[in-house]
């Protein structure tokens, strides 16, 4: 297995210049992927009064297009293996706009299930994934960073959605503001088309791997290579989708993990404001406190990244991860003590900081883990196993809710929820950097023997590649 | 304090017999004692009769405790009362022993209203009865202690829950559904209506109007009405009426009716922005790398050229980047 902190693209990735463009492209991508759902309940009132449905039915457009979202990973992933980020994101952009015009013409609530929540859904997913997998193929020691600046894109964008989307409604309706919508999504094919592939101009590097190549960026012609990327892969499904994950140890702790985690990881941000005015504040005041939170998110997430990037972190990123999320279990265990509008003020920053810091370093750790070439592959085969616990968290927490009638319950199981899979990172990280360390000596002087056989190879492989070329 | 008989025969004899003095029964209501309350006839006006049969009067007590020198109280009325209403005050640090005060409606002063009261307890009380037929006896009652305290209560017909006070936005050809609901906890109307300003005043909207475009659903709290067909004329405000024995509370909503062409233009507006943006960063970058690539050694086919719609101002396949091979 890989080290993950060393170089295995074969290339050296820029750090920098164009690479912060790219970021600022990510930005806006992933801003619309994840605020983009939950910036459309501003409408919801009126399309349920307009078709006649109860608020559930309603409600199930964002989850529509949230699951959507998620279970469109894997295709997304494929797609990004093949043609790149660029034309997927420009895609994805399409899809998205179109869903949303065909939506403001809808005539039942069935139609917008399809429109918004299934071609809305994989509009966003067309987005999300090659965002985030471009930076890995930019950056590499500035990663961290790059990951947390591109993940600030989700609270920055909500916050400017949500007065728009409600200018918007009062001027125009529904309708029309589904319209517009669809037009103003059409800026991640802006972002798409900033995401330039990566200029590999780089002089081959013998003593890092030199039979991997970068599968994330390279175009139609570049297929036959990857076939002979390690001598034991199998080669037909590696160029579709890396199934060779569900091996690899690390991968196997970030899923077990976060699929737990992800249980309670979005119904405290549902039901934030419900629990305030169960308290007895007013609904203004209670709104307040979503902002507040998506201001204390806004700023931590790059903070998270410049951390995460500093040299003494930057190495053991894992535990740095498993500390937010035992931070966030941890914040909401506390979460009934604090009582009044105040405690759910300093609640709110709290619990700000610890979304902020877990969701900047998501697929930082990710990354870190299988390493950027086969990010591509983990993080469509992670979202689409995360959809269910995305999609029944929050259902579930209200059940509790209901059931109990009291909101404290359902903050005990979400911390319990996000504390466990802390606990279990911490444990498991701790004993696969042991694992990794003795891999890393071993291999080491293994590569010592092999470098001369890797220089026949690649003039093998440069007699093909010309040869390709002529054809 | 109750009312002498409340069988419906016995109102009979009643009516009959107070008739005559039926004009002066409201005016004449005597200073702060105790009134025999009979049901008025003169305000049971024919146009609007409470649907329900002739029910027993209801009695309320309202009484406010005065420490400052002003207070509102709210008042809901529902069905036709007899309204006792009492105001105590604590005073001031002159602690006179007598006191004038007096009640108004609606800023007018009640001429028989007037009275002295004494200070008993350490406070100075102002009772009276009203009698609350219809709408007309709804509004601001205020007790006036000497100059200087006063609390009103503003009586009305339950309000109903909140309303939109921005238009709602629809579209020619669409339809709308205008909802009035009335809060949970507040009684249930005896029935709905709805009303359209046409200019001067309000029309009432029957179901049966030609076209067929209106229809109107009522629920116990709430009611909708929907319009079908939607035409430009259609836009203005909107009135919806919850009628109680009392008299009906009015909420109103404003409705406004454009066509595709309103959205359409910033929709476009941002479109054009949006190909200017993506067709400006790719040349760019294709003059950008033709510098770059002066001395190329091959043109591979360009990830852009798999895009399909009208976007790319870059529609050959000449390569955005150079992508060199190992050597």
């Amino acid at each position: 297995m890989p080290p993950p902190t060393t170089n295995n693209l074969g290339y050296t990735p820029p750090d920098g210049g164009w690479g912060w463009v790219v970021v600022l492209a990510a930005f806006i991508s992933i801003g619309f992927s994840y605020a983009f759902p939950k910036s459309l309940t501003v409408y919801f009132k009126e399309i349920q009064e307009y078709f006649g449905v109860s608020y559930s039915e309603i409600a199930w457009v964002s989850s529509v297009m949230l699951a959507s979202m998620y279970a469109a990973g894997p295709i997304s992933s494929v797609l990004v293996n093949r043609y790149g980020s660029r034309p997927v994101v420009m895609v994805g952009g399409l899809i998205l706009s179109a869903g949303m015009i065909l939506a403001s013409l809808g005539t039942s609530i069935i139609h917008l299930y399809l429109c918004v929540g299934v071609i809305g859904g994989f509009g966003l997913a067309f987005n999300l994934q090659p965002a985030l997998t471009i930076i890995g193929t930019y950056f590499q020691a500035k990663r961290p960073l790059a990951n947390g600046l591109a993940m600030t894109g989700s609270p920055v964008v909500l916050f400017t959605l949500a007065p728009l989307n409600q200018f918007l409604f009062d001027s125009f309706g529904w309708r029309g503001s589904f319209l517009i919508l669809g037009a103003i999504v059409l800026n991640c094919c802006v972002a798409g088309s900033l995401m330039r592939p990566v200029n590999k101009m780089v002089v081959f590097k013998p003593k890092t791997e030199p039979l991997e190549v970068n599968g994330a960026e390279e175009a139609s012609g570049a297929e036959a290579l990857r076939s002979e990327d390690s001598p034991k892969s199998q080669s037909c499904v590696h160029r579709f989708i890396d199934f060779s994950l569900f091996k690899h140890r690390g991968f196997l702790i970030y899923l077990v993990g976060n699929v737990v985690m992800f249980f309670g990881f979005f119904a405290p941000i549902v039901f934030l404001a419900p629990y305030a005015k169960h308290q007895g504040i007013d609904e203004y005041s209670a709104a307040f406190l979503l902002s507040i939170f998506a201001l204390s998110d806004m700023f931590i997430r790059p903070a998270t990244g410049f951390i995460g990037n500093t040299r003494w972190i930057r190495p053991k990123i894992q535990y740095f991860f498993a500390l937010a999320v035992s931070y966030n279990g941890v914040c909401h265990l506390l979460c009934p003590l604090f009582s009044g509008y105040a405690g759910l003020v300093v609640y709110a920053i709290i619990f700000g900081i610890a979304f902020g810091m877990v969701c900047a370093l998501l697929f930082e750790t990710l990354m870190d883990l299988v390493g950027a070439k086969r990010f591509s592959s983990a993080v469509g085969l992670v979202t689409i196993i995360e959809c269910a616990p995305v999609l029944l968290g929050p259902p579930i927490s209200g059940a509790m809710v209901d059931t109990f009638g009291d909101y404290k319950y359902m903050y005990y199981t979400c911390g319990v929820l996000m504390l466990l899979p802390g606990i279990f990172f911490f444990i498991m990280h701790y004993y696969n950097y042991k694992k990794q360390e003795e891999e890393q000596r071993k291999s080491a002087s293994v590569e010592m023997r092999t470098a001369e056989d890797s220089t026949q190879q690649n003039l093998y492989q440069k007699d093909n590649l010309t040869s390709e070329i002529e054809t | 304090m109750s009312a002498p008989c409340m069988h419906p025969s016995c109102l009979l004899l009643l009516l009959l017999v107070v008739c005559r003095h039926a004009h002066t029964n409201l005016v004449s209501v005597t200073e702060n004692t105790t009134v025999t309350t009979e049901p008025p006839v003169e305000t049971l006006s024919p146009i609007t009769p409470p649907v329900a049969p002739l029910t027993p009067l209801q009695t309320g007590q309202k009484s406010v405790v005065l420490t400052g020198e002003n207070h509102t109280e709210k008042v809901e009325v529902v069905n036709p009362v007899t309204l006792n209403l009492e105001c105590v005050w604590t005073g001031d640090n002159k602690r006179l022993p007598n006191i004038t005060g007096y009640w108004t409606k609606d800023g007018k002063t009640i001429e028989s209203s007037y009275s002295n009261t004494q200070l008993q307890n350490d406070r100075y009380y102002l009772r009276k009865e009203f009698s609350i037929m219809s709408e007309e006896d709804l509004g601001t009652y205020s007790c006036i202690f000497g100059p200087k305290a006063k609390v009103d209560f503003i009586l009305a017909a339950p309000y109903l829950g909140e309303m939109r006070d921005k238009p709602i936005v629809s579209y020619v050809g669409d339809s709308v559904v205008m909802i009035c609901k009335m809060d949970e906890k507040k009684s249930k109307p005896i029935n709905w209506n709805w009303y359209k300003h046409n200019g001067t005043s309000k029309e009432k909207i029957e179901v049966d109007s030609p076209g067929h475009r209106y229809k109107i659903t009522k629920d116990e709290k709430k009611t909708k009405l929907v319009v079908h067909n939607l035409t430009e004329s259609d836009s203005g405000v909107y009135f919806c009426g919850a009628v109680y024995g009392i008299g009906t509370s009015m909420g109103h909503m404003q409705l406004r009716v454009i066509t595709y062409f309103e959205p359409l233009k910033p929709f476009l507006g941002i479109l054009v922005e949006v190909l200017v943006l993506v067709a400006v960063i790719l040349l760019y970058e294709k003059t950008g790398s033709k510098k770059e690539n002066q001395s190329g050694p091959e043109g591979n086919p360009d990830q852009t050229s798999n895009l399909s719609h009208g976007e790319n101002a870059v529609a050959d396949g000449h390569s955005g980047t150079a992508r060199q091979r190992k050597v």
